[in-house]
């Protein structure tokens, strides 16, 4: 991966370039990775809380623990202007990366570097440079309108008020919701705040962005909304974003790479497309016939048949039969149509998901007790 | 390097919580009232008691308006407290449970800072008022009365202010480390009733525990935990319970106040920082 | 009413016993620490009063064994003592802490439609929840406070009473346990006219520290220029308080206690029935506005 050609990009608005400045840190020539992740691990403990009176007195005075790892050797490295999607089953340790890439825990064991920095030592010139969003949380004023907390990160962030100005109305235009700055946060809808939110941690435009589920709860338009402003967004400035979400959308219509994570560990990283290629053997296959009802009763005893509705019929093929099980067929019925596609992307998934977990199932299923107080 | 203004930070703060509590108007004016009502009670103890009694203490120059004097500076400090930093620490405490704490270690600003002062309760502010009012009168009776000899000047005043100053520091300190051990103990039920006890010990003279086993808790209080110093050195400036004349254990005192906002100051700090190492944040 | 309703309703207050019971359990450092610090105010008001009979004494009295030889409204120094100490033991059945506020943030987002919607009783949930929660409080509770008392028993220089005098500071004790939870819930309830119960309830507990003998003994009010010492005898407040404490150090004797004994049952009655009341009307307003 190259260091980020800016010299080729200057075409931006006023704003990316008064960023680009900042940028010009050492790091980016030495063209290395700006997200670099080295076997990070963490664990948190439980509390294992029995059930019962008589345990809950017992608890009082003797604990037990369980140790659940929620990060296990984790190794990655993201460069410049990519756009990273994190994707994986619940509990599978993907918020848990986010808060150690934002320095908000510290890990157990391993090594990151972002933009240069160990997150986790806080500095200021590291945080003044990246922003994290969490879609279940919020971190706006909720008894003030927006505008007032946007105010307090400009202090915060020390950001120029002429670019500060800039920026939120740039922003609040492109999310369509410069007439609700005004209202209190209370009293917007999931949506609108999400967008805020946003806006919020935008403000100081920052390098690296981490995004945990920016479209959790919101509908197909609202999604679509902040999928296209995220889009857009990236293109003009080239940032750096590491994105977690479960809604397929989100991830196609962003993410060039992918990273599973399951159970704590990177189980795949590569584009869609990959996954796909590797996880999924099957192709959907369409077809379209001329004639009597009659050909479809051959038809229906192909195996895999997902449904029949004549003149069409769907079924189901290993890839590597595609082009022998096509050639009989089209030699044997007058086919009008074929479509042959990939499975649905929430199918391979669920698939990949299922896979992931069957390979460690016993871990979970023992967990061991770490030790008592 | 580009430094956030922690003034204008602060400002900013204090701007939000006035829209807020404006917002919620009868709030604020019940919030006044009761946290009024509270120290008018408290001064109606103390009148009774002193129905029955001429002084706190035998020979220790707690009169009435000396007192009371005593007493309002308690209210000044307490109110200070409450409207700069209580609503604070229990949202910091809260914080901590529901892991929004994540968001203030993302600002690129003193962290300690950041969850210090987000709230400023106003209503509470009250009670300085009326600590202040109570002051004003009783130390206006005691210059009029010639029996005492009371050595009062310009400097008094400035004495006072800046050693109410340190003594509110102790007590920020006191309630920061109070609310960083929430970060272990999950949640911090107690937080208000630790603060409660702790601050009993500081509403009064120190000479009641100089007897028996008070002692003890006079030494504690006095040197360990130095609540005592907090509300006493301010007093003893004003009321002069003893005269005018500054002995050594005056000094002392003065100087303990003062190395005991700093200090405490520096070991809150430190607690701070090494409550957040054990900080893990919630899940989802 | 058949038997299984009865059945079915006491297994179901039996469940949320035990789960109110962990939920206490859960957090034991907590619980501890609070326990004993409920003794340090104590501890500072027997210093208070000491310097204060110390000062209205003869001189030199102060360090003898027997402690100051003044007397205050009829209390001696170790009879004020005694008296806060009984205070602390008639609270760790009246008060209810968060009790008015949690019934009044239910109320305000909602979540009394549970209650609604579901065939339980609220107030008896939360009854159920209290008990619970005080008998989690004794059995942690018991062995400082018995410790205290041990340390303390100097204080008591009348001894143990006699058992009638004790049958009714048990009774009355018990009863200052629902009058103080009938008492609050009534305060929580207003909640459904008047949102803002929170800054009420810092009234209320004013009255309550001041009027129940919290603060000091009932006796040290004064008649004069207003009669607040008369005033008090026409107050639930007393109850949660002064009452079991001065029965217990025999201020209060003979017909009076049994007198004081009968109004505080009235009272608790008279909450009872005023929750209920209040319950059903705020029901019916708070489903007029639709939720
Ligand atoms: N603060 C915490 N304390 C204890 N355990 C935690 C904590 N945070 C996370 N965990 C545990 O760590 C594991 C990973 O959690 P994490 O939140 O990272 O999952 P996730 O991938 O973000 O899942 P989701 O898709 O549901 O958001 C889970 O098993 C969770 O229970
Ligand atoms: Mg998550």
């Amino acid at each position: 991966m190259i260091a980020l050609d800016y010299s080729g990009s200057l075409s931006f608005s006023n704003l990316a370039q008064t960023r680009l400045l900042a940028c010009k840190h050492p790091i980016y020539n030495l063209a290395m990775s700006i997200i670099e992740i080295n076997h990070l691990s963490k664990s948190y403990r439980v509390y294992q809380k029995q059930e019962g009176v008589w345990a809950s007195i017992r608890g009082l005075f003797r604990r037990e623990y369980r140790e659940v790892q929620a990060v296990r050797d984790i190794s990655l490295q993201v460069e410049p202007g990519e756009f990273v999607a994190f994707l994986g089953p619940n509990g599978a340790g993907k918020t848990t990366t986010l808060k150690l890439l934002s320095g908000v825990i510290n890990p157990d064991s391993g090594d990151c570097r972002v933009m240069g920095h160990v997150p986790w030592e806080r500095e200021n010139e590291y945080r003044r440079r990246f922003a994290l969003v969490m879609g279940q949380k919020n971190q706006l004023w909720w008894d003030l309108p927006a505008a007032e907390s946007f105010r307090l990160n400009q202090h915060i962030y020390a950001v120029p008020l002429d670019e500060f100005d800039r920026t939120r109305d740039e922003l609040c235009e492109m999310l369509d919701v410069t007439h609700l700055l005004g209202q209190p946060v209370r009293e917007l809808s999931l949506g609108e705040r999400m967008k805020m939110e946003l806006i919020a941690a935008l403000l100081h435009s920052p390098e690296v962005l981490f995004l945990d589920e920016p479209t959790i709860g919101l509908d197909v338009v609202a999604q679509h909304k902040i999928q296209q402003f995220l889009k857009a967004y990236q293109e003009e400035r080239k940032n750096t974003i590491v994105l977690t979400s479960h809604y397929m959308k989100d991830i196609q219509a962003l993410c060039q790479r992918v990273v599973i994570i399951a159970q704590g560990s990177i189980f795949h990283d590569g584009s869609l497309d990959d996954i796909i290629d590797r996880f999924s053997g099957d192709k959907i296959v369409t077809l379209q016939i001329g004639g009597p009802d009659e050909v479809f009763q051959g038809l229906r005893k192909l195996p895999n048949v997902l449904e029949v509705e004549p003149p069409r019929i769907k079924f189901r093929i290993g890839r590597d039969d595609v082009a022998r099980t096509l050639s009989d067929i089209l030699s044997t019925y007058a086919v009008e149509d074929i479509v042959v596609e990939d499975p649905p992307i929430e199918e391979v998934i669920a698939k990949v998901f299922t896979d992931a977990q069957g390979g460690q199932v016993d871990d979970e299923s023992h967990p061991d007790i770490a030790g008592v107080s | 390097m580009i430094q956030p203004s922690y003034l204008n930070v602060f400002l900013t703060f204090a701007k939000n919580s006035m829209i807020r509590d404006m917002s919620f108007r009868m709030n604020f004016i019940l919030q006044c009232i009761s946290s009024l009502s509270w120290a008018a009670m408290n001064y109606g103890l103390f009148l009774i008691i002193y129905q029955f009694s001429d002084s706190i203490g035998r020979q220790t120059g707690w009169g009435e308006s000396e007192f009371f004097i005593f007493l309002g500076t308690i209210w000044i400090i307490n109110s200070l407290i409450q409207t700069f930093f209580m609503a604070n620490a229990t949202e910091f405490s809260e914080m901590i449970r529901t892991g929004n704490l994540d968001f203030a270690l993302l600002k690129p600003i003193d962290t300690q800072f950041l969850i210090s002062f987000p709230r400023v309760n106003w209503a509470q502010l009250a009670n300085a008022f009326l600590g202040l009012a109570v002051i004003i009168f009783y130390l206006h009776q005691l210059l009029n009365d010639p029996s005492k000899k009371m050595d009062f000047s310009i400097w008094s005043v400035f004495a006072y202010v800046f050693f109410v100053f340190c003594g509110t520091v102790v007590m920020y300190s006191v309630m920061i480390i109070l609310a960083s051990t929430s970060i272990w103990m999950g949640r911090n039920q107690n937080l208000h009733n630790f603060w409660f006890y702790i601050t009993n010990f500081y509403r009064y003279p120190m000479e009641i525990y100089e007897r028996g086993i008070g002692w003890a808790l006079w030494g504690t209080f006095t040197f360990v935990v130095p609540i005592l110093v907090v509300s006493n050195v301010p007093a003893r400036v004003l009321a002069q319970p003893l005269g005018g004349h500054w002995g050594l254990w005056d000094w002392t005192l003065a100087t303990m106040s003062v190395v005991a906002a700093a200090g405490s100051l520096w070991v809150s700090r430190c607690v701070f920082r090494v409550a957040l190492k054990s900080y893990r944040s919630a899940s989802s | 009413m058949d038997a299984t309703h009865w059945y079915g309703r006491a297994t179901l207050w039996w469940t949320f016993f035990q789960i109110s019971i962990n939920e206490r359990l859960v957090y034991r450092i907590d619980f501890v620490i609070g326990t004993l610090m409920r003794f340090l105010p104590t501890l500072t008001q027997v210093f208070l009063w000491w310097a204060i009979f110390d000062a209205v004494s003869s001189a030199g009295s102060a360090d003898s064994a027997s402690g100051p030889d003044g007397k205050i409204a009829g209390y001696t120094f170790s009879g004020m003592i005694a008296y806060y100490l009984m205070v602390i033991i008639s609270r760790a059945f009246s008060s209810m802490p968060g009790l008015t506020t949690g019934i009044a943030n239910q109320v305000r987002n909602g979540e009394i439609k549970k209650f609604l919607i579901q065939p339980v009783d609220m107030i008896g949930c939360l009854l159920v929840q209290r008990v619970a929660h005080k008998l989690v409080y004794y059995l942690i509770a018991a062995l400082p406070f018995a410790l205290v008392f041990w340390m303390c028993g100097d204080f008591f220089v009348s001894g143990w009473p006699p058992p009638d005098v004790m049958f009714v500071f048990i009774t009355s004790l018990l009863l200052s346990f629902l009058l103080g939870f009938y008492l609050e819930s009534c305060i929580g309830l207003i909640a459904f006219w008047f949102l803002e119960v929170t800054s009420l309830t810092f009234i209320y507990m004013l009255l309550n520290f001041l009027l129940s003998g919290h603060m000091f003994p009932l006796e040290l009010l004064p008649t004069k220029p207003i009669d607040l010492r008369g005033f008090v005898e026409f107050m639930p407040f007393k109850y949660l308080a002064y009452f079991p404490a001065a029965v217990f150090l025999g201020k209060v004797e003979g017909a009076e206690m049994w007198r004081g004994l009968v109004m505080e049952v009235m009272w608790v009655l008279f909450f009872i029935l005023l929750s209920r009341w209040l319950w059903s009307r705020g029901v019916k307003r708070y489903s007029g506005f639709g939720g």
